[in-house]
Parts: structure tokens; C-alpha cells; sequence
């Protein structure tokens, strides 16, 4: 597949912007009388609102208004639901309460907005806070997802009359029978840690209403400018085409940034169309900790049913899935959990059961991962506990249940968050772990390395496990490709951009098939002026369903170009050659056109065209695929540890992958390394704590501790497998969610081999020295 | 945000303490300002008066005085660590703030900040205690010196006075036959708030202890020494044995506390193969081998 441009590992065309300082960003924006919103947030997490009164806040000069919910009338109303639940799922019950912009009656998180305050400077509008008199009373807060289940001790919405938020059952095969033929049946439970996206540039939203234009133009730090755009002209009953959201250079998304229908995107809007004045609202970073989304927190009752020689018979696992305060997003987060837990194993029999709760914690919605790292992380854990009972070797065990080639494309029976059966379309998982085998000299490290490092008295160990990434899911994107009078491309998508590198990839598609180079191409993104039909970015589907899309209308541009260049070079279209930015006659180059002069040619101001033809070297695509594709890896993770003080050093991390066709080598590695990174600190350094108040305390970065360069591992060691999926012409896979799903399941087998002498079982996945030594001395007790 | 305040910029330490001289809890000095615009910002101080000592040139420098090593209040972190005299003197001191924050904040916080903010945590408390070092505190008034020991009192509180400032830290040049090391043990490389951090530094003469200092952070409500240990440390012979008991006792000299970062037990536990382990390594310095 690799090209001239495509396939080629450019360096990222973006980067001359960001790293000279020069690229836009959403606080960059400046518009001349623009006011500054601050939201005032609860301090509790549970509490009936008894009174707010902010008179005196509208005595401070510089204060121009302060709304709470009453003062929105009927604009005030709940949702909508951003993702709606699939109808599809037999028998699955689901409560919808979408988000409210502004606490009504009762608080529900710590974090939700009580009033939000306009002033001359966000200066002003914080001071104004302490001019406020809030009168709370404090309800229990409901934190454990079992006793939420039962609902203890307190109801979230009261009016539902359970915390149930959600009950999903299904099943492939026939579990219960599978057990019954079992030699061993393990059961486990398991949990999975909440962490934040904590990306570097928190969210922020400005929002500009021309009175005499009749127009809004809104800068959002969004990853779904054209939903964002769409709920926003509903509410205030105006044309799609009367609301122009754009996105500028966004510093990381990481999935929170997807979200609408929250105070700042609700109520700004109406507050700059009452006042007449522009608003600018930035988030800050314990605002982002408190009430930006944040995921994973589930509990796991989950079961493992082999044959002796360790063949997998079944698999079933009863989950708690914590949603927070609302579930706005539906029920995608769990529904990956389910399609991402047998993954890329031979599993006949499988039942799997979500049980969503509501809790009187932030909203959990898709985080980097979005689900699959908790499916992952409990089917590796029941394959190590598997392959202690029956005295197996973990790679052994894995490589007799992975699912072959051959059994491709197989349909897995579980209904997903693309409310389609899941179906892994391609890979070649068994060839992914020999190759990491391979790679990490597995053998040798069993038989030689860590014998002798451990006669010399350390503790090294390694965790091995594998992986499937659901990715590039629907609906669909659009894009549109213009070739401009200057020669150059232009292209145009729905999708907005947080850093992944789109205006280089997407330039590497579009450059190879129109023979133009990469520099030449202007990828804009995220703006609804200049595109407007599309979903967002998530899922890792950018460089697959955008990326297609955008090929689609590269290659009927391409088909352009050739038909209008025959009319004037008059030769048949097979006689002209397509590059260097012009078209000519085969073996006579002098005979040519610029592609600035054909664009110029295609649009002409006077005389006639034929008809059927469209004007300019323009064109648009879709692109909407029936169902995901699935890439696959496979981990492997050296780690020593200190035994008395449980410090520990990842000594190797080598993860194979397989995305499909690669577009840029480089930025592939770049994608691989971040989600490692985040993986390793989901599972060592990043962790949401609640108390039972349901207090988060680790709101800011000093308790809530990103890992830095220096914690990472000397080397990412990368290596790539490419079974090309079906799907779409180019082969594309994802691969922005990859590195972050599995590191937490090979984090902890590693930490389990390299004190091997405990024999401990990690039921969790998140770890820190201290928690390690916990569990040394739970198992020295024992033992 | 930052709320409202007025900020005054004296020209001498005189100046300086002449605003501080009312004593109220509403004038604040301003170091490098890495603890104060955190806490301003965070609504847990709200001064109405904010004076910068930051460039105060009574409160720069790090000399030599009568047989003394004496470093004014306001040097930074990365003055004391590129330092010749503190690496030649006080390495225990240099290791520690070889393992402070990051760069960019090292080239701002400065001593004094780190210890009038109080916390049990501040990095360069267990390596001064351990060097018995002095705080000279200043007022209109006149100038005092303190034992550092007696400084701290409990979190985010000490002995200084409203109107004072820390002018300057003084302590011993070291004795033939002393050894010293600090560890930190923080969740990450840098820029960690230490889960546990210990300084040791031992006197020796033939391999029998002529005096021991210990001192712990992030293990108490204020930086401690391990006085249990230290005593039992004194006359004895510098082995393993010795270290292991005088490891126990100062597991048994701490009050550590359970929060997001470790439990109590641990850092109980770590206090104790921590000082073990910096015991060693001193020991090792003192030029004697078992
Ligand atoms: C990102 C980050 C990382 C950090 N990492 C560490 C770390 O690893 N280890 C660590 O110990 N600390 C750390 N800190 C905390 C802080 O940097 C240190 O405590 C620093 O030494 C404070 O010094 P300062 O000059 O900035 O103090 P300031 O913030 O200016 O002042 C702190 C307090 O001391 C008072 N004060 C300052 N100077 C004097 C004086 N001469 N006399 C009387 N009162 C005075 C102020 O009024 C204020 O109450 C970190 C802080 C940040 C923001």
C-alpha cells in the first residue's frame, strides 16, 4: 500500500505551528466587549437546594448578571441524551437521565454548577462566589456500586425510584452448560480503577452572538463540533446554518471533550444572545478534575470454565458499572467492556451481564480506552489465575486459546456500542503474541535471564498479555476535496482535531492520489463553516472513517482531474500522467496544465458545460462502515522491584500491533507511545479517589500524579503486524486507544512474577508501592 | 484565581521588616511564591498585603562564618545545589534538593519558603535537622536564633513570629569521620511530594558512632528526629545489627497518617528500612569497614 506520500513517515505538518507557539488556541480568542463566565459548583455531593441568593453579587462592580436554574425559565431542561441506548439488545432495561446544565433542586456531584456568574473579568466573576449565600442540605452520598445496586443509601434520582441506570444481559453459546462439562471453574472478583483524561489543555468554550447577522459562531474545545452545532440551534430554535462552531488547536481530548449538553455549551449560548455580549469560559484544572467526565470504576464478579489441558469452555462475568450522577452517554462504556472482554480468545460459551448504577460521583464517559481496558483487564486476569491453577505457562495458555486466522471474520454474538453485533473482521492474533515472544526472547528470559537475576537475589518479572481494539466504528464522516486556482489542495472533514496528527495523514492520503505533495495539502477540521455533516472524533476512528471518507472524494477528484485534462489536452484519459502538482500527455511533458489552471478551467465564468458535470476540481465522500474493525497486540512488560520499599522500574515494555495499513510509520509509533504511557499511569500513577462523602480527593496534579518522561520505560519497543481489514478500501484499523488498554493487565502479572514468591493475585488495576506492600503482607499472613 | 491583594516591594530587609511590624496574619512575605500562589489561589490564605522578599539582598548568599556554614533565607533550591561549598560541607542537604520538584520550580522556591510553609513534607527539613542546624529569625525587634528542632510545631505551623523573617540557616562544618545520606521516596521520579523521606548523618571515630542525627518527613505532622534511635546509635560500634535496632526504634519515633499516596503501615515500614539503609550508606562514608 505505501506510496509516494502515503505510507511515508513524514514528520507531522502541524508541528510548525505548535512547537513555535504560534497555533491558536481557544483562550487565544479575544472579541472586542466580551464578558467572562465562572461557574460557582457544590461543594457537596448530595444535597436538596434550599436556597441560592445572589443579590448581593449583582452589587459588585463589574458583575453584569448571575443566573441559576429558576432564572432559565423553560430554556432549563434536561439532556438530550448524547447516546442513546441500543434498541437492538433483547430484553435490556435502561433508565435515561441525561445531563442537567444546571443543579435544579437537588445536587447530585460535587462539582455540579449552583449559579453561574457574568463579569467584566473572570476575576470578578470569581469574587462574586463569596457574595453568594447557598443553603445546602446534606443528603448520604451514594459512592459503592454494589450498595448503589440496592439502593443504599440513598436514591440519585429520586423520582426513578432505584439506582439502577441500567441491566444488560447477553449471552453466546450456553454458559451454564459449558461450566457443567468444566474440569475447572475460577472465579474471581475484580475491580478497575477511575482515572481521569487529565489532557494538557483543560476545556473551554466562547460563544459570539452577532445580533444584526442573525449569527452565533461558538469556539469550542469540542471533539464533536457538528452534535455540538446541531443541539445547540435546537435549543435556541435556530438554523443548523445560523451556528458556526469551530475548533481551534485543542490540546488533547482523549474522549471528555466529546460531551455536550453541559452548562457551558447550554446556558452560554442563551446568556450571549440575552446580553448581547460575547463569552468566554476556560476551564480550570480542579474544575476539570470535579466536573469533566472521567471513566473506568467497575467491579467484576467474573468466572472462567477450561478443560484440564486449559481450553476455554466459557467464560461469565456479572458487572458493576459505575455511570456517576447521569448517563448521558448511554451505555457505550459497559457495551465495550462486553465486546472487549473474550476478545481475541476462543471462548464458546460467554454471558455477560451489566448492571450500570448511578452514584453520586462526576458522569463517566468513554476515557482513552472507553470500556475495553476493563474487559481486557478481566479476561487477563482470569487467564493468569487459569494458568496457575492448572500449572500452565501464560503465554502457553494464551497461545492455545487465541482465535486462528481462519476463523475470521467471526461474529462474537454481543451487541456493541455501535448497536451492531460485533464482528472482528481480520488479524492474525496468534501471529501478534509469537511475535512479541519473539521480541521480548521469551524463552530465553523464562529459562536463562530471570533464573539468574533471581539466584542473584532481584525481582524481575514479566507480564505477557494480548488485546483487540474495537475501532472505527459508525455512523459515518464526510469530506470535501477542492483543488484551488493556487495548485494546492484543500480538504475539508466534520471531524475536529486534538493532536492525533490528522492534517499530516490526512494530507499523505489526499497528496498520493491526486500527485500533489503533503505540504501542498490544507486539511481544515472542525469547522461547521467549512464542513458540516459528521460525528466526531472517538473510538479511534479518525484516520479509518474520516480518513476514508476523505479518500472517497480524493479519488473522484482524481477521476476529475483526468476527465477535464482529456477535454484539454485532447487525449483520451488514459494518455495523461498525474503528478508534481500537473497533468500531461504521456512521453510529451511539455504538453501540460497545472492543476491551479485546471481548477480555473473547470469552474469557467462564461460559456457552457455539459451537463451532468459539477463545476471546479471538487468533490465530496462519505464514508460509513457496517460495523467496526478490530485491531489487535499483544504486551509483554519487564519490571524489577525493589522487595522492601515495592518501588519498582519497567525494565522493557514491547507491545505488538497490528492496526491494518499503516499511513504514517512515525506518527503510528507516536500514537502507540501515548496510549503505553497512559496505560502505564493508569495502572501506577493516575488515580480517582472518592470518599464516602463522595468527595473526589485528588483534585488537583499534586495527589492526582501523571507519570512523566522520566517514569516511562527507557524504550517503547514497537513492532507491527498488518493484516489490512476489509472494510474500507484502504485496510485502515484504528489505533489511538491501543497501548492504553492492555498495559494495566501486564502491569500487574508482571508485578505478581517479579514477587513470585508471595504467589499474589492482583484483583486490581491500579497500583502503587503502598499498595503493593498491602498486598505482600496480606500474602506473607497467609502464607 | 488569585484574589485581590496589594503587593509591596521593599528595597532592604529593613524596609521589609518595617511592613511586617504590626504582626498581622494579613501581611504575608512572598518568596519564590511556589507555596503562596498555590495557596492564594486555592483560598487557603487570603492576604490583604503580600511583601516581596524575593530579591532582598540581606537574604542571599552562602558563606563561611566562625567555623560555620551560613546561607541567607531567601537562597533557592538551585542555588543551594549547584553550590560548591554545601556539596563540599552538607551533601545530605545537596541530595535533597537534587530530588526537589523540577528544575523551573527548584529556580524559584527557595529555604525559607520551604520551611515557614510548615509542611511535613518539605524536602529540605530532614537533611537541616540532621545537619542540627540553626534558623536566625528576624524582626524589627532583633534577631533570634533557634535549633531548627525547635522550629517546627505542627502542620503548617512554627515558631515564627507574623513579623519575622528567616534570614538566615547556620550549621556546623562537619567533623573528620562524618557521613551522611538522604532518600526520598516519592510515586514518581520528580516533582513528588515525598511518601517518606529520611536524612541520616553520623559521626565516627574507628567505627564506633560519636553522634547520630535522624530525621524523617512526611512521617509526622511536622519533619522529626528519631532521638530514640539517635541515642541508642551514640557509642555504638557501625553494624548491621545496630542499624537494623536503630532502624526499629525509629519505626516506633514516627506518626505517619493513611491518604492517597500510602498507607500508614507503610510509611511506618519504610521509615524503618529507609533509616536502615541511609545508615549503611553514612556509615560507609565514615571511612570505617567492619
Ligand atoms: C510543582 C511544585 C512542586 C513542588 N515540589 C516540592 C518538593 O519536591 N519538595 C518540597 O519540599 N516542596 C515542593 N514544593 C513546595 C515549594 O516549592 C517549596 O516549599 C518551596 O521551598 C517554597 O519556597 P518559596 O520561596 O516558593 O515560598 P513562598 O511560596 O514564597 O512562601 C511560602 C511561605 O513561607 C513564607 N515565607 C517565604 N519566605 C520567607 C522568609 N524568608 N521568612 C519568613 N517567611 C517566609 C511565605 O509567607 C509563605 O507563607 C513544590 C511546589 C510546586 C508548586
Amino acid at each position: 500500500m505505501t506510496g509516494k506520500v502515503f505510507g511515508q513517515p513524514i514528520p507531522r505538518l502541524e508541528d510548525q505551528f505548535l512547537l513555535t507557539g504560534t497555533a491558536k488556541f481557544i483562550d487565544d480568542i479575544e472579541i472586542p466587549g466580551m464578558v467572562h463566565a465562572a461557574f460557582l459548583r457544590s461543594d457537596y455531593a448530595h444535597a436538596r437546594i434550599k436556597k441560592i441568593d445572589y443579590s448581593a453579587a449583582l452589587k459588585r462592580p463589574g458583575v453584569i448578571a448571575v443566573y441559576t436554574a429558576e432564572d432559565f425559565g423553560d430554556y432549563w431542561r434536561p439532556g438530550p441524551l448524547q447516546v442513546p441506548p441500543p434498541t437492538a439488545i433483547k430484553g435490556s432495561q435502561f433508565n435515561a437521565r441525561p445531563l442537567v446544565p444546571i443543579a435544579k433542586d437537588k445536587v447530585r456531584f460535587s462539582g455540579e454548577p449552583l449559579a453561574v456568574v457574568i463579569a467584566e473579568s473572570r476575576y470578578i466573576a470569581e469574587d462574586a462566589f463569596d457574595d453568594i449565600i447557598v443553603d445546602l442540605e446534606p443528603l448520604p452520598a451514594v459512592v459503592d456500586l454494589e450498595e448503589a445496586w440496592e439502593n443504599k443509601p440513598a436514591l440519585v434520582h429520586d423520582d426513578l425510584g432505584t439506582n439502577m441506570a441500567a441491566l444488560v444481559k447477553q449471552e453466546r453459546g450456553n454458559y451454564e452448560e459449558a461450566r457443567a462439562k468444566a474440569d475447572v471453574v475460577i472465579s474471581r472478583k475484580i475491580l478497575v480503577n477511575r482515572n481521569a483524561a487529565a489532557a494538557m489543555e483543560n476545556r473551554g468554550f466562547v460563544v459570539n452572538w452577532d445580533e444584526r447577522e442573525q449569527e452565533m459562531t461558538v469556539w469550542a474545545t469540542t471533539q464533536a463540533p457538528i452534535p455540538l452545532r446541531n443541539t445547540i440551534a435546537a435549543r435556541l430554535g435556530l438554523f443548523e446554518n445560523q451556528v458556526r462552531v469551530i475548533t481551534p488547536f485543542i490540546g488533547g481530548g482523549f474522549g471528555p471533550k466529546i460531551m455536550t449538553s453541559q452548562a457551558d455549551d447550554v446556558l452560554l449560548p442563551w446568556i450571549a444572545m440575552k446580553l448581547k455580549r460575547p463569552i468566554k469560559w476556560i476551564e480550570d484544572r480542579r474544575e476539570n478534575f470535579l466536573a469533566t467526565t472521567s471513566e473506568r470504576d467497575q467491579v467484576h464478579y467474573a468466572e472462567i470454565a477450561l478443560t484440564k489441558d486449559g481450553v476455554i469452555l466459557g467464560v461469565k462475568d456479572v458487572f458493576y458499572h459505575n455511570t456517576g450522577a447521569y448517563d448521558p452517554y448511554g451505555m457505550t462504556v459497559p457495551l465495550n467492556t462486553q465486546t472487549h472482554t473474550i476478545s481475541n480468545y476462543r471462548v464458546p460459551s460467554f454471558y455477560t451481564e451489566i448492571r450500570m448504577v448511578f452514584t453520586n460521583q462526576m458522569v463517566v464517559t468513554p476515557v482513552r480506552g472507553a470500556g475495553r481496558p476493563e474487559g481486557v483487564f478481566v479476561m487477563e486476569r482470569l487467564m493468569d489465575a487459569a494458568a496457575r491453577e492448572l500449572n500452565m505457562d501464560p503465554a502457553e495458555i494464551r497461545l492455545k486459546n487465541l482465535l486462528e486466522p481462519n476463523e475470521l471474520p467471526l461474529r462474537t454474538g454481543i451487541i456493541g456500542q455501535d448497536f451492531v453485533e460485533g464482528v472482528l473482521d481480520s488479524g492474525n492474533y496468534k501471529a501478534n503474541l509469537q511475535k512479541l515472544m519473539e521480541m521480548v526472547e521469551y524463552e530465553k528470559f523464562r529459562k536463562e535471564i530471570q533464573p539468574a537475576l533471581r539466584a542473584q537475589g532481584k525481582h524481575v518479572g514479566m507480564g505477557i498479555v494480548c488485546f483487540t481494539e474495537g475501532t472505527a466504528v459508525g455512523p459515518y464522516e464526510g469530506a470535501r476535496v477542492t483543488i484551488g486556482g493556487n495548485g494546492k489542495v484543500s480538504v475539508a472533514t466534520g471531524i475536529s482535531t486534538q493532536g492525533q496528527g490528522h492534517f499530516t495523514v490526512f494530507a499523505q492520503i489526499v497528496a498520493e492520489q491526486l500527485g500533489v505533495k503533503a505540504e501542498d495539502v490544507n486539511v481544515v477540521t472542525g469547522d461547521t463553516a467549512h464542513f458540516h455533516w459528521g460525528a466526531g472524533t472517538f473510538a479511534s476512528r479518525g484516520a479509518a472513517v474520516a480518513g476514508t471518507a476523505i479518500y472517497n472524494a480524493a479519488v473522484k477528484v482524481r477521476e476529475k482531474i483526468f476527465a477535464t485534462a482529456s477535454k484539454w489536452l485532447e487525449v483520451p484519459p488514459e494518455q495523461i500522467e498525474l503528478g508534481d502538482g500537473k497533468v500531461w500527455v504521456k512521453g510529451k511533458p511539455e504538453q501540460f496544465i497545472t492543476l491551479g489552471d485546471l481548477a480555473f478551467r473547470a469552474n469557467p465564468t462564461r460559456g457552457v458545460i455539459e451537463p451532468g458535470v459539477e463545476p471546479g476540481l471538487e468533490a465530496t465522500g462519505y464514508y460509513g462502515p457496517p460495523y467496526g474493525a478490530t485491531g489487535a497486540g499483544a504486551v509483554a512488560m519487564i519490571v524489577e522491584i525493589d522487595p522492601e520499599t515495592m518501588e519498582l522500574k519497567i525494565k522493557r515494555f514491547v507491545i505488538v500491533h497490528d492496526c491494518g495499513t499503516v499511513i504514517n510509520p512515525l506518527l503510528l509509533e507516536g500514537q502507540v507511545e501515548g496510549g503505553v504511557s497512559m496505560g502505564i499511569g493508569n495502572a501506577f500513577y493516575e488515580k480517582m479517589v472518592y470518599d464516602e462523602n463522595g468527595q473526589l480527593l485528588t483534585a488537583s496534579f499534586m495527589d492526582y500524579l501523571m507519570p512523566q518522561a522520566t517514569d516511562m520505560p527507557p524504550k517503547i519497543e514497537i513492532g507491527h503486524l498488518t493484516t489490512t481489514s476489509p472494510l474500507n478500501p484502504l485496510g485502515i484499523k484504528g489505533v489511538g486507544e491501543a497501548g492504553a488498554i492492555p498495559t494495566p493487565s501486564a502491569f500487574v502479572q508482571a508485578v505478581e512474577d517479579a514477587l513470585f514468591e508471595y504467589q499474589l493475585e492482583i484483583p486490581e488495576s491500579n497500583l502503587s508501592p503502598s499498595k503493593i506492600f498491602e498486598y505482600v503482607q496480606k500474602a506473607s499472613k497467609k502464607g | 484565581m488569585l484574589p485581590e491583594f496589594d503587593l509591596v516591594m521593599p528595597r532592604s530587609l529593613n524596609e521589609a521588616l518595617q511592613v511586617l511590624a504590626a504582626g498581622s496574619p494579613e501581611v504575608l512575605p512572598i518568596a519564590g511564591g511556589t507555596n503562596l500562589t498555590v495557596d492564594m489561589r486555592s483560598g487557603r490564605y487570603e492576604p490583604k498585603v503580600v511583601v516581596d522578599i524575593e530579591k532582598l539582598p540581606e537574604l542571599k548568599g552562602i558563606r563561611r562564618e566562625n567555623g560555620q556554614i551560613c546561607v541567607g533565607g531567601g537562597v533557592t533550591i538551585a542555588e543551594l545545589l549547584k553550590d560548591g561549598l554545601v556539596a563540599e560541607t552538607a551533601p545530605v542537604l545537596k541530595s535533597a534538593c537534587a530530588l526537589f520538584a523540577n528544575p523551573l520550580i527548584r529556580n524559584r522556591a527557595t529555604v525559607g519558603g520551604n520551611l515557614v510553609d510548615g509542611s511535613p513534607a518539605a524536602d529540605t527539613a530532614p537533611s537541616l535537622l540532621a545537619l542540627d542546624a540553626e534558623i536566625e529569625l528576624t524582626s524589627q525587634d532583633g534577631k533570634r536564633r533557634l535549633p531548627l528542632d525547635e522550629f517546627f510545631i505542627h502542620v503548617r505551623k512554627t515558631a515564627r513570629q507574623p513579623n519575622e523573617l528567616v534570614t538566615a540557616l547556620r550549621w556546623a562544618l562537619p567533623k573528620p569521620g562524618t557521613g551522611s545520606a538522604f532518600y526520598k521516596l516519592g510515586l514518581r521520579k520528580a516533582d513528588a511530594i515525598s511518601v517518606v523521606s529520611v536524612a541520616v548523618v553520623l559521626e565516627a571515630e574507628k567505627g564506633v558512632c560519636r553522634k547520630a542525627r535522624i530525621a524523617l518527613g512526611s512521617v509526622a505532622p511536622r519533619p522529626v528526629r528519631a532521638k530514640n534511635a539517635e541515642e541508642f546509635l551514640t557509642g555504638k560500634l557501625l553494624k548491621k545489627e545496630v542499624f537494623e535496632e536503630a532502624a526499629a526504634l525509629t519505626a516506633q519515633a514516627v506518626s505517619p497518617i493513611s491518604d492517597v499516596r500510602a498507607s500508614a503501615e507503610y510509611r511506618r515500614r519504610m521509615s524503618a528500612v529507609l533509616t536502615r539503609r541511609m545508615l549503611e550508606q553514612a556509615a560507609e562514608q565514615t571511612g570505617w569497614k567492619e
